[in-house]
This record gives structure tokens, sequence and C-alpha cells, in this order.
């Protein structure tokens, strides 16, 4: 029966002395990583809306994807009009999993750019969707001066060498993005009330 | 040579936990992609190996032998949590690209086998030898792994391209099949050295 106990103690302070270190470390870890997590999208709000300013935490809007999803709408404000704004699109039908795009509009329904936040291509196929050799051929186009598509389904976009899917699976999304941002046009960019 | 020095040369050569005992070899296959990645994964392991190893070392005499695997992964997934929350913190992007696989480190048998086969029956300083030892040399054959996966799949060695741009990439060496041909060409040769 001790010897039991003495299981129970041992095991049960090793765990006790875990926890307490473990709380400690998340303590001192937590602003840190909320600081680079801000930076991180500081740095691809200013990639898909170059010579913009915004700020992440002012001037959004929460609204809904198509599909009903939630999703939050980062505008540049500059003398109380709004440039341009940035929202996340999802790509469902990449090779292998979701991709998450980043991508700016500007005021006049031109792509300022994407950014790839996250993805599970295969690498050196299909993740070149990441380089700008590849998205910088998305800057500047909108649904009235190009056909979003990619060459190979009779659209205006370069996919590239080997791979087919990623970038149809992101040109897709982005297309639908931009026909979203059209459609809700009037609310993103007039819609003042909800600044702080 | 002092037994400390056969403690810690003893990994890079008879005892090299990957080339001769075969232990490690899902991060070693899955994060070798770049010799970046390879050392940055070696040296979190040696991290948990090293602190995981003081403690068990430590806490020898007082863990019974019935909880001592239960009470040596509690120790392990605790440093290996500490790890994850500072890498978030201040090196976000190597973070990012490690990403899933430094959760992962908790059942990466080197670490348990280092703690039951060594650091459970030996004195603390010398338990910190073989784990630095270990670790060490666990992060040599990722980071040799890694840089002749780099250099022939994408030419280039840290990120930085040395083949020149005519160098048609072997792509299969950055993508899965590639990290189980490097890794058999590796343990060939090494075999093939040890014989003499």
């Amino acid at each position: 029966m001790t010897s039991t106990w003495r299981l129970v103690v041992v095991l049960g302070s090793i765990c006790f002395a875990a926890s307490l270190a473990l709380s400690s470390v998340y303590d001192l870890t937590k602003e840190p990583i909320a600081y680079q997590k801000k930076l991180e999208m500081i740095r691809s709000l200013e990639a898909v809306l170059p010579g913009m300013t915004v700020d992440p935490d002012s001037g959004y809007l929460d609204m809904q994807r198509e599909d009903g999803a939630p999703v939050r709408v980062f505008r540049s404000i500059s003398d109380g009009e709004v440039k341009g704004a940035a929202f996340e699109v999802v790509a469902p039908d990449g090779f292998s999993g979701n991709i998450y795009i980043m991508m700016g509009v500007q005021a006049n329904g031109e792509l300022g750019g994407i950014v790839i936040l996250s993805h599970a291509e295969t690498p050196g196929l299909g993740s070149p969707i990441e380089k700008e050799e590849w998205k910088g051929q998305l800057k500047g186009r909108s649904l009235e001066n190009s056909d979003l598509r990619v060459k190979k389904d009779g659209g205006d976009i370069d996919q590239m060498t080997g791979a087919t899917i990623s970038p149809r699976a992101v040109v897709g999304a982005v297309k639908k993005g931009l026909e979203w941002f059209d459609k809700n046009k009037d609310q993103i960019l007039t819609d003042e009330e909800k600044t702080s | 040579m002092s037994t400390y020095g056969k403690e810690f040369t003893k990994a890079f050569f008879k005892e090299n936990p990957v080339l001769v005992m075969a232990l490690g070899l899902c991060p070693a296959l899955a994060v070798s992609t770049s010799a970046v990645n390879g050392i940055a994964m070696g040296l979190a392991t040696t991290f948990v190996l090293v602190c995981a190893s003081t403690v068990v070392s430590s806490l020898r005499s007082i863990i019974p032998s019935k909880v001592r695997i239960p009470s040596f992964i509690i120790v392990i997934a605790s440093f290996v949590t500490v790890v994850d929350l500072v890498m978030n913190a201040y090196a976000h992007s190597v973070h990012k690209t490690l990403g899933l696989f430094i959760p992962l480190i908790v059942v990466n048998c080197i670490i348990l086998g280092r703690a039951e086969a060594f650091a459970s029956r030996n004195p603390i300083p010398k338990s910190i030898v073989d784990a630095v030892g270990m670790g060490l040399a666990f992060t040599m054959t990722l980071g040799l792994l890694g840089g002749i996966r780099e250099i022939l799949g994408s030419g280039a060695i840290f990120g930085y391209p040395i083949l020149g741009s005519k160098y048609a990439a072997m792509l299969i060496m950055i993508l899965p099949p590639g990290a189980f041909i490097a890794l058999g060409v590796m343990l060939a040769t090494f075999n093939v050295m040890q014989r003499d």
C-alpha cells in the first residue's frame, strides 16, 4: 500500500512542478508571441496593399463571406477615405489541403497583391505560388481588365511548369474574393461608423 | 581518452543516433528539406535532450521504476512545450517552418531512449555530457542530410544558390522520397567508413 502511495505522490509532484514551470513560461512568452503575430499581420497587410498604411487594430469590418464564414476586412483609411481593403480568402481546391490567402484590393477594384498565409502544396512543384515571380502577375488585375483563370483554362494567368492545380486554386479563390468585394463594395468603402 | 571524452564522442561515430541506432528517423526525414531546417530541429532536440537528461538524472533515485516512463514523458513534454513557446516568441519564422515537428520532439525516441538507457542510471555530469554529444551528433546528421538535399534539390545551401541558374534541380530530393534516398546513401557510406 505504501509503495502505491509513493507512486502517486512522486508522479503527482512531478506533474505539479511541470505545470508550474509551464504556466510561468506561458506567461513570459505570451506577449512576445502576440507581438510577433501582429508584426506578421502588418507585414502581410503591407505586402497586399503596397504603399498604403493599414492598422490591424482599427478601421476593420467584421463581415460574412458568401458561405457564411466570418471574415475580417482590414482597411486602409486616410483623409476619411477608404483607399484599399485586405481580407483572407480560402482556396479549398488546392493539391493538398486548404490554401489560405490574404488579398488586398484597391478602392478601384484592382488587386494590390496577395500573400499566401499557409499551404501544404508539394514543395518545389506547387509551392512557388508563394514566390513573387508567380504571384506578382496578379498585381493590378481586376474583374474588368483580366480573365481571372489560368491559361490552361483559357484565362490570362500563367500557371507554372509542372503544376496547374495550385495556381488554379489560388486564382479561383482570388477571383471569388474580388467578386465578393465587388458585391459588398458600398459597405466596405463607405461604412465609417465602425472605425475606431 | 577520459571517460567524459568517450561519452561525448561515442555519439558521433560508434553510437550515432540516426546513422547507427536508426532512432529519431521521423524528424530526420521530415524536416531535412534544407540545412537550416535540419540544424534548427537538431538544436531544439539538443536543448530538450540536455534539459530532460539533467532532470531525469537528478531525480533518478526518487522516481520509482514502476512510474519511470510516465515521469520521463512528463519531463520531456514540459521541456518541448517550453521550446515550442520560446521559439514561437523569439524565432517566429523558424517556428513556422518546423511547425508540427516541434511538438513531435516529445515522441522522438532519442530523448526517451537516452533518459531510460543512460540518464536514469548515471550521475548528472555524465548524463549532460552524453546528452550534449547525442544532441550535437543528431544536429550534425540532420544538418548534413538537409545540406545534401538542399544542394541537390534546389542548387543552394543555406538559401544561397551555389550551383548557378543552369543547374536543373533534382526536385525529388526535396520531396519525401529524396529524404529516404539521401538517408539510405548516408547510412551505407557511414557503415563502410565504420568498417575500416
